[in-house]
């Protein structure tokens, strides 16, 4: 397989091949795609009947990649009289520059082709192999290539100008061209993507911030955000590397909402190029302190298209927050019940408990007034349709056996929720960290019921109901003889045993009595879950780990960076920081571009990191994992109207500098220092 | 026009207090159409309460659709934004007030509570 190249804009994004060619993949989404439909499905390039293959590839920036080609296969003798330039952007459309260059001393004629096709493939319909209902019209008129799609009023058309003339036909462009000696011949070709909407214009025309950017635009927007993000200036170089580059994925993933007309973080390239609520929530939590300015869009976003009413095919009920919000074909349709779909069972205390924090931070209560029967709406689904049998926990029991989640965690595949020795558990299922969130969001909710809705009431009973679910909790969760915490409940309330890293979520909920952090920790950091790189999904004599399990094996940075901070709230800061030092050296691996996941070997075993092999990347959580773990290095915590500064810097990791924090304090400046070996053997 | 829509219409002042709880203010306009002929509503909102017109007026958005659709909203068995995302309705202007007005929205008929279908199912009562 050869290696792919992306390039993207928010939920606009572009895979290829290593010559910049696509070539019709039915299980694996190359091609350009926006709002998850496949605009080009072809693009292939020819000289004189030849492929090209690459010298090399600038793809320095996340919207923008040149390849440098010549003619033949990469086995031939080289001896190229010719190269070509290939140079392109996306930013709404997607541009590309082709460069012919004579090397040779005398004209030449060359035939340069240009294959071009367009599948309209829904995102899904790649996932799921399906085929397309609708219809593909090619036409050619007015020097422009149109490929139209129709299914009833679904209407979506890419449409490619040449601002060479060339011989244009129904599946591509062919240029017939005299090069002179030593010179060089252009070609501009502008592919625009339309979707169809009211009036018969392109629905994302309408939105207040304009759909399509330049990609001198995108550059101007990304610089600018960069350069609002706190300064940090540090010893340890992989960490100046991780931090720069997920600035500048966090700011690639930004993409305009059709919805709300709001900058929104897409999920992760190239499978999850939308809205999710899960993910945007840890990833707004983790890039708070340095970009407060990304967080109410989201917020706002997810409060607006809260559940109202209950409805099976979706798992929406009243007060639920989304689970992942699509805008294909196969949502609009509903093969696919993404529009949106609300099968996740902590989406809705994640958000009370960001709202809270949101405010922590930037003192924005105005937010949190404005959204007040929003967040109280959360909370009832807590305790109403969140409890589905009635005990006192959060449950999830898809109602849309097809094509809904059966797990509606953040570990969501099948097979993800075990007994230790495999066995699967009925439905409906109570993991432990949903208990986790409930319990932060009830206390961070009476924060909020007594600061700014003038409720005390309501703020005390949510006080003794969360002081409640711990006790109990505590009691129906524990596993006495193992000294861990359950996965989860069965729905006869029987412990799903199996020892996995939901158990650090627990700390950074508060859930856990302090008389057991201990045991939690000597888990997390003991040999069974943790692999030297972080804390595997899955305890490594679980019935059903795998080293590249995607849930039930692997190494996800965001869990770490979540349970890192579990780990500090519970005081536990050389532990916290072996996370942030497993997780720093795992990045130098991916070009400090940590992935959605890689594999759960022992560092022991592999000297690096093993890829997981199709792994999302970029991944906005996983990009706001090293601002998380700065954060928890240098201790930062807001209290009342000041910034508390607290650090605990991982031997040998040196200075640590973070300057300009934002947020109701103005702008201060963290600094901390790694301990050296002889402080260490002082002890703490 | 189908009397289910006309019913709809109606009951939206006394449905208000419950389900307008934000802080959001505007008229849509809904123009629905059957064959040559289109029939235009005009629903205020303000927190807690709506005023309906049968008719246009100024408007902060516009929902357009077949009367047929609609009607199928308002008795639960279309949604809304599958409808926009298929383009069988289009919609203009400021989404806020169009994500505030779905829920006016009834459930798909015969959908059960789910905490009675987990209960019933594991052999429990509520």
């Amino acid at each position: 397989m050869r290696e792919r190249v992306s390039i993207l804009d928010g939920n606009t994004f572009l895979v290829c091949d290593r010559r910049g060619d696509i070539e019709p993949s039915f299980d694996f989404p190359t091609g350009l795609f926006s709002f998850d439909t496949r605009f080009i499905s072809t693009w292939l390039l020819t000289l004189n009947g030849e492929r090209l293959h690459a010298l090399s590839i600038d793809d320095a920036q996340s919207y923008r990649t040149r390849f440098f080609l010549v003619p033949g296969e990469p086995t031939h003798y080289l001896d190229a009289k010719v190269s070509v330039i290939r140079s392109r952007s996306v930013g709404g459309s997607f541009d590309e520059e082709l460069t012919v260059l004579n090397h040779s001393g005398q004209e030449v004629e060359f035939t340069l082709r240009l294959d071009i096709g367009a599948d309209f493939a829904d995102l899904f319909e790649i996932k799921h192999k399906r085929h397309k209902k609708g219809r593909t019209t090619p036409s050619v008129a007015g020097g422009e290539l149109r490929l139209a799609y129709r299914r009833e009023k679904f209407h979506r058309e890419v449409v490619v100008n040449t601002s060479t003339p060339g011989n244009i036909d129904e599946s591509g462009i062919t240029y017939r061209i005299r090069v002179g000696p030593h010179g060089e011949w252009t070609t501009q070709l502008h592919i625009a993507t339309v979707i169809y909407g009211a009036r018969g214009e392109d629905i994302r025309a309408t939105l207040p911030l304009g759909g399509h950017r330049s990609a001198a635009a995108i550059h101007a927007e990304q610089d600018e955000l960069i350069a609002r993000a706190p300064k940090l200036g540090c010893d340890c170089a992989p960490l100046a590397g991780a931090y720069r580059r997920s600035l500048n994925d966090l700011a690639a993933l930004r993409y305009e909402s059709i919805a709300l007309g709001v900058r929104l973080l897409a999920a992760g390239l190239p499978w999850f190029m939308t809205l999710f609520g899960r993910d945007s929530i840890f990833t707004s939590l983790q890039v708070l302190p340095f970009l407060p300015e990304l967080v109410p869009p989201t917020i706002l976003m997810l409060a607006a298209l809260q559940g109202s009413r209950l409805d099976d095919f979706r798992d929406e009920e009243p007060g639920k927050i989304l689970h992942e919000l699509r805008y294909g074909e196969t949502a609009g349709f509903e093969e696919q019940p993404h529009s949106p779909y609300f099968g996740s069972a902590d989406s809705t205390a994640l958000l009370v408990i960001l709202l809270d924090e949101y405010e922590r931070w930037t003192g924005d209560g105005d937010l949190v007034r404005r959204l007040e029967y929003q967040t109280r709406a959360a909370l009832d689904w807590i305790d109403t349709y969140g409890d589905l049998l009635g005990t006192g926990y959060v449950w999830y029991r898809t109602r849309n056996p097809e094509t809904g989640l059966q797990n509606q965690c953040w570990k969501d595949s099948w097979d993800a929720v075990s007994y230790t020795d495999g066995r699967l558990p009925e439905f409906p299922r109570a993991t432990c960290e949903l208990q986790g969130y409930a319990y932060d969001a009830k206390l961070r909710g009476a924060r909020l019921a007594r600061t700014f809705w003038n409720d005390p009431a309501y703020a005390d009973r949510l006080e003794r109901e969360a002081a409640a679910l711990k006790e109990r909790f505590n009691r129906d969760f524990w596993i006495p003889e193992r000294e861990y915490y359950a996965l989860a409940l069965d729905p006869d309330g029987r412990h799903v045993d199996a020892l996995s890293s939901n158990i650090g979520h627990l700390l950074w909920s508060g859930i856990v009595d302090e008389s057991r952090a201990a045991a939690v920790v000597g888990h997390l950091l003991g040999p069974r879950l943790f692999s030297g790189w972080g804390v595997r999904t899955l305890g490594d004599d679980q019935g059903r780990y795998n080293p590249i399990g995607y849930h039930v094996g692997t190494v996800w940075p965001f869990d770490n960076s979540i349970i890192a901070w579990g780990l500090w709230r519970y005081g536990f800061r050389e532990e916290a920081g072996r996370i942030c030092e497993s997780m720093l050296s795992a990045s130098r691996f991916f070009g400090g571009r940590l992935p959605e996941a890689f594999a759960g070997y022992d560092r022991d075993l592999t000297d690096y990191p093993v890829q997981y092999p199709t792994a999302c990347s970029p991944q906005a959580w996983s990009a706001g994992t090293p601002l998380l773990l700065l954060r928890v290095m240098l201790g930062l915590d807001p209290q009342g109207e000041h910034l508390i500064i607290d650090p605990a810097v991982p031997e040998g990791m040196g200075r640590v500098e973070l300057l300009d924090i934002p947020g109701r304090w103005g702008r201060v400046d963290a600094l901390g220092r790694s301990r050296t070996p002889r402080d260490h053997a002082r002890g703490h | 026009m189908g009397e289910a829509i006309e019913q709809f219409f109606a009951s939206l002042p006394a449905r208000a207090p419950a389900v307008l709880r934000g802080p959001t203010t505007g008229a849509i306009q809904l123009d629905l159409t059957t064959g040559n002929r289109t029939d235009h509503w005009l629903v205020e909102m303000r927190p807690g309460a709506v005023r309906v017109t049968h008719g246009r007026g100024p408007a902060d958005a516009i929902w357009n659709s077949s009367a047929d659709l609609f009607e199928r909203l308002v008795t639960g068995r279309a949604a809304a934004m599958a409808a926009v995302l298929r383009n069988e309705s289009t919609y203009s202007g400021s989404v806020v007030l169009f994500l505030d007005f779905r829920r006016f929205f009834p459930d798909p008929p015969g959908t059960r509570d789910p905490r009675d279908t987990a209960r019933e199912r594991l052999g429990r009562s509520g």
